[in-house]
């Protein structure tokens, strides 16, 4: 009898775990998109693409934040207000990830991340530079 | 060649190794010494390659690709030494020594009586072999003209090394990476035990001596990676002690599956149950440790860190895959083998109200816990998302919340059975002591039902163990480790719901010498102190004097930003305001230089555009480059005079101008040019850039500007920091201390079982091994 009510009282409790997992999962889960896809989702996402360095760039002090323009993998160019200073290596990334929405055609990001590039290239050319020398 | 040539060493004879102990483990029993021998000849040829590697390392050997990459003259000491370790390849070394080393103290344990010597050890060679196989594929010993070969001839050794990346620089990185390793290293020892006892079909001998070493890997394991929370707060400036960053989580859900391991085990050892429980967790924890070398390793997660994560190759790539994948097969395979002898084992049925299945159900949470942190890290590998951090904080909270009532209650639950009147009667005083604490977090600002009801478990959890672990502490026994971890993990929930939910933070644009309030304390920024780290010799670092004022109290803090030669970047270190019962912390943001030209006057005009400007017509022309010779070496000087040819159309004149700039040092002054006819206007100019097409082409910064609307030199300079108030995070802090005390003296108590006292006959046992074995 105690055996029984455990075992059906570890079950539910596993499934409400599980369910609740589940809906929390799908809620947090944050997909990528490109800007296009972004405009039409009220979800967070994350997109991926290239900073526009030729557009005007600023950090603005009053609000505390970073706006830029960033061309995703369709070259989509959109503006991106990132709730923050400048990132880490953003001069040299070649490649941004920005994680937020897009509102009234500007996506506001909440996190950037910066991938510099592969240094493994670079590198090379360091070794002959200090060969030649 | 040494380098080489010693693991190489080591992975033949770990295979002899293997070999040997296996042949042993069936029966062949003269085949053990064989064993033993190889394994002391792989272990020691590890170390003595991590020793090479640290010799050529502390002397500066550069012609090794690794230390070229990782290593520079310019380190003290302690850095030198942690760039053993800021790489991939020497990450496996060290990996790989600690496994060594640890290896030796097992096979010593293991040969002193009826221990599993020749299963556990197979596994544990089996292990090293696959971590030789990774150093030969990605060895720290490759030239630079082995690493290179189209770059540089044989024999090449630059003189400086590219030096360690600035972010690592620093004490945590001697000892958090490794610290972490030992935990790595120490998991494979119950997993060598787990897989030992299923080879053995035996498992209950192994619970009598395993204990001391689980709760050694979780505790070292533990630490390492709370010392990288505490690296990322109070120097990486991530603002917080956890990020769910892939990074930290694939070492967190091993540990948190040792730890659900480490209580089932203690309930096995009381009851006899949950054999079956015991061999899937412990084994289970190795495998992630192996699944989140691969995460880390591997590169897949690279888009969703923010660690930098570096391509291993191919090669590598495979190595990890075919390294887990290898060990997930043993341990499945051995489980279906003997599939039906564990069925066979005494299935569990203990009342609800024991300490075994409290232990049992703890441990189950536990899993539910690592669990989420491995679907929430693994998501990005299967699909192309990710999740939010809310995720797993949301999933955690109930099952933190379960934890502190099993951790509670708990003590007061006897094994085999428990009476519910005195269960109730003897929560009456802690419950009330929780209920008082509760209800004055509510007077201070606790408001939120959860984390209302999460302090109360907290401290409902905390008082009870304190009571019990006085009791213990007064009988001069030594067996309060346990109700000490529980403390520990009671007042680290705490610190979490002071610091993490009730955490504040506010941006601030603070201009020099001009006080801001926020949080109850005057914010005065105060100018640049220029200083040298000496750990960085290379970069010139800058710290921003901040003066906080509260009630005639006063204290200057000193975050830090720096452009790193190193990264082509800003550093930035926050610094922070410790008192009792909150922290004050403060990160830099960025400093704003004030310009004289409003925004919108600047403009970027692309060579050979006509652009319409305050009713004027400009086309930037060309550069004009002053008096510069070909080629402008003077621009490397930093002094030169650089300007741009505008084309100006004002109504129906149409006017050149040459529109100049003296630039000292790199840093322009720029002085105004007008039109002839025109007054209205200032053109200057700002900068060049010259680019591919596609990146905006050939353009000049040009500043048009009406004269009476330039604030000229009126303004200071603004530093602007986010300042956060993190309630209780001493808590949090010191419950981490009291946790890892409460390894420290489970271990000592449970010292015995390491050999002190186990019976010391190994020939007899040995036989009675090989019988079980021909079953």
């Amino acid at each position: 009898m105690t055996m029984k009510i455990k075992v059906i009282l570890a079950a539910v409790v596993l499934v409400v775990f599980v369910v609740v997992g589940f809906v929390s999962f799908m809620d947090n889960k944050i997909e990528y998109a490109t800007f296009n896809q972004a405009k039409n989702k009220k979800k967070t996402v994350e997109v991926k693409g290239v900073w526009v360095k030729d557009k005007d760039a600023k950090f603005d002090a009053a609000t505390s934040t970073y706006s830029f323009f960033m061309k995703d993998d369709d070259m989509t160019e959109m503006k991106v207000v990132y709730d923050g200073a400048k990132p880490n290596n953003f001069d040299v990334a070649d490649m941004i990830v920005a994680k937020g929405k897009v509102k009234d055609d500007v996506f506001y990001a909440k996190e950037i991340l910066t991938k510099c590039p592969s240094k493994y290239e670079g590198k090379g050319e360091e070794v002959q530079k200090m060969y030649n020398q | 060649m040494v380098g080489k040539i010693l693991i190489y060493i080591s992975f033949f004879a770990s295979l002899i190794s293997v070999a040997g102990f296996f042949l042993a483990h069936l029966g062949k029993d003269n085949f053990l010494k064989i064993g033993r021998t190889f394994f002391h000849i792989t272990a020691i040829g590890f170390i003595s390659a991590a020793v090479y590697l640290m010799y050529n390392i502390l002397t500066h050997q550069f012609q090794f690709a690794y230390i070229w990459e990782q290593s520079s003259t310019d380190l003290q000491l302690p850095l030198l030494i942690s760039t053993f370790w800021a790489g991939q390849e020497g990450s496996f070394m060290l990996w790989a020594l600690f496994t060594a080393v640890i290896g030796i103290f097992l096979l010593n344990f293991v040969s002193k009586g009826d221990r599993l010597e020749p299963q556990a050890m197979a596994i544990y060679a089996l292990v090293l072999s696959f971590l030789g196989v990774i150093l030969i594929l990605k060895s720290p010993f490759n030239y630079l003209w082995e690493a290179f070969p189209k770059e540089v001839d044989f024999g090449f050794r630059p003189p400086e090394g590219r030096g360690l990346n600035p972010l690592l620089q620093n004490f945590w990185m001697s000892i958090h990476p490794p610290t972490l390793f030992i935990g790595f290293a120490a998991l494979t020892v119950p997993f060598a035990f787990a897989i030992g006892s299923l080879m053995k079909n035996e498992y209950d001998k192994w619970v009598q001596f395993s204990v001391p070493w689980i709760l050694f890997s979780g505790g070292v394991l533990g630490l390492g990676i709370m010392m990288g929370g505490y690296w990322a707060y109070s120097i990486l400036g991530w603002g917080g002690y956890w990020a769910w960053d892939p990074v930290e989580n694939s070492s967190l859900i091993p540990w948190i599956i040792n730890i659900a391991g480490l209580h089932t085990i203690i309930a096995q050892k009381k009851t006899g149950g949950y054999k079956k429980t015991n061999i899937v967790l412990n084994i289970l924890a190795f495998l992630l440790v192996l699944y989140s070398t691969f995460l880390t390793r591997s590169g897949i997660l690279g888009d969703s860190s923010v660690h930098s994560f570096v391509d291993p190759g191919a090669e590598v790539y495979l190595a990890l895959i075919l390294f887990i994948s290898s060990f997930t097969l043993i341990s499945v395979g051995m489980i279906l083998f003997r599939y039906k002898s564990l069925r066979d084992l005494r299935t569990d049925n203990s009342k609800f109200l024991t300490k075994e299945s409290f232990l049992f159900i703890g441990a189950i949470v536990l899993s539910l816990s690592a669990l989420v942190v491995f679907v929430g890290t693994s998501l990005p590998i299967v699909s192309k998302s990710t999740v939010d951090i809310s995720f797993y904080n949301n999933m955690n909270l109930p099952i933190a919340i379960v934890l502190m009532i099993l951790i509670g209650l708990g003590l007061y639950i006897e094994w085999k059975q428990t009476e519910t009147a005195k269960l109730l009667q003897n929560i009456l005083l802690p419950g009330a002591l929780s209920l008082i604490a509760t209800i004055i977090l509510f007077v201070i600002g606790m408001r939120d039902p959860v984390y209302i009801l999460f302090g109360f478990v907290s401290l409902f959890a905390f008082f009870v163990n304190a009571r019990f672990a006085l009791r213990v502490i007064k009988t001069g026994k030594l067996n309060f480790g346990g109700m000490l971890a529980h403390i520990g993990i009671a007042l680290f929930f705490l610190g979490i719901i002071g610091s993490g939910r009730y955490s504040d933070e506010v941006n601030l644009s603070l201009e020099q010498g001009i006080p801001q309030e926020a949080f109850g304390y005057k914010f005065t920024y105060e100018g640049i102190t220029p200083f040298m780290d000496p750990n960085n010799a290379r970069d010139t670092m800058f710290a921003f004097n901040v003066r906080l004022e509260k009630d005639n109290k006063e204290m200057v803090l000193r975050p830090v930003m720096f452009y790193s030669s190193f990264s082509d970047g800003i550093m930035k270190n926050p610094d922070i305001a410790y008192f009792s019962y909150k922290d004050l912390y403060i990160s830099p943001m960025s400093l704003e230089e004030p310009s004289p030209f409003p925004k919108e006057s600047i403009h970027n005009l692309k060579k050979g555009v006509t652009e319409k400007i305050s009713g004027l017509e400009v086309e930037f022309v060309d550069f004009d480059f002053g008096n510069m010779q070909k080629g402008g070496k003077e621009m490397a000087s930093g002094n030169y005079i650089l300007g741009a040819i505008l084309k100006v159309k004002d109504g129906q004149t149409e006017e050149t101008i040459n529109v100049r700039t003296q630039f000292v040092n790199g840093a322009p002054s720029p002085s105004p040019v007008t039109l002839q006819n025109n007054n209205n206007f200032y053109f200057y100019f700002l900068n060049m850039s010259v680019k591919g097409d596609e990146q905006g082409g050939t353009t000049a910064t040009v500043s048009i500007v009406d004269p009476s609307k330039m604030s000229m030199g009126s303004q200071n300079e603004s530093f602007v920091i986010t300042a956060a108030i993190k309630p209780f995070i001493s808590v949090l802090w010191s419950g981490i201390v009291i946790l890892c005390f409460g390894f420290v003296f489970s271990i000592i108590r449970r010292r015995k079982e390491l050999g002190i006292k186990f019976p010391d006959n190994p020939e007899p046992e040995k036989n009675k091994s090989v019988k079980t074995n021909k079953k």
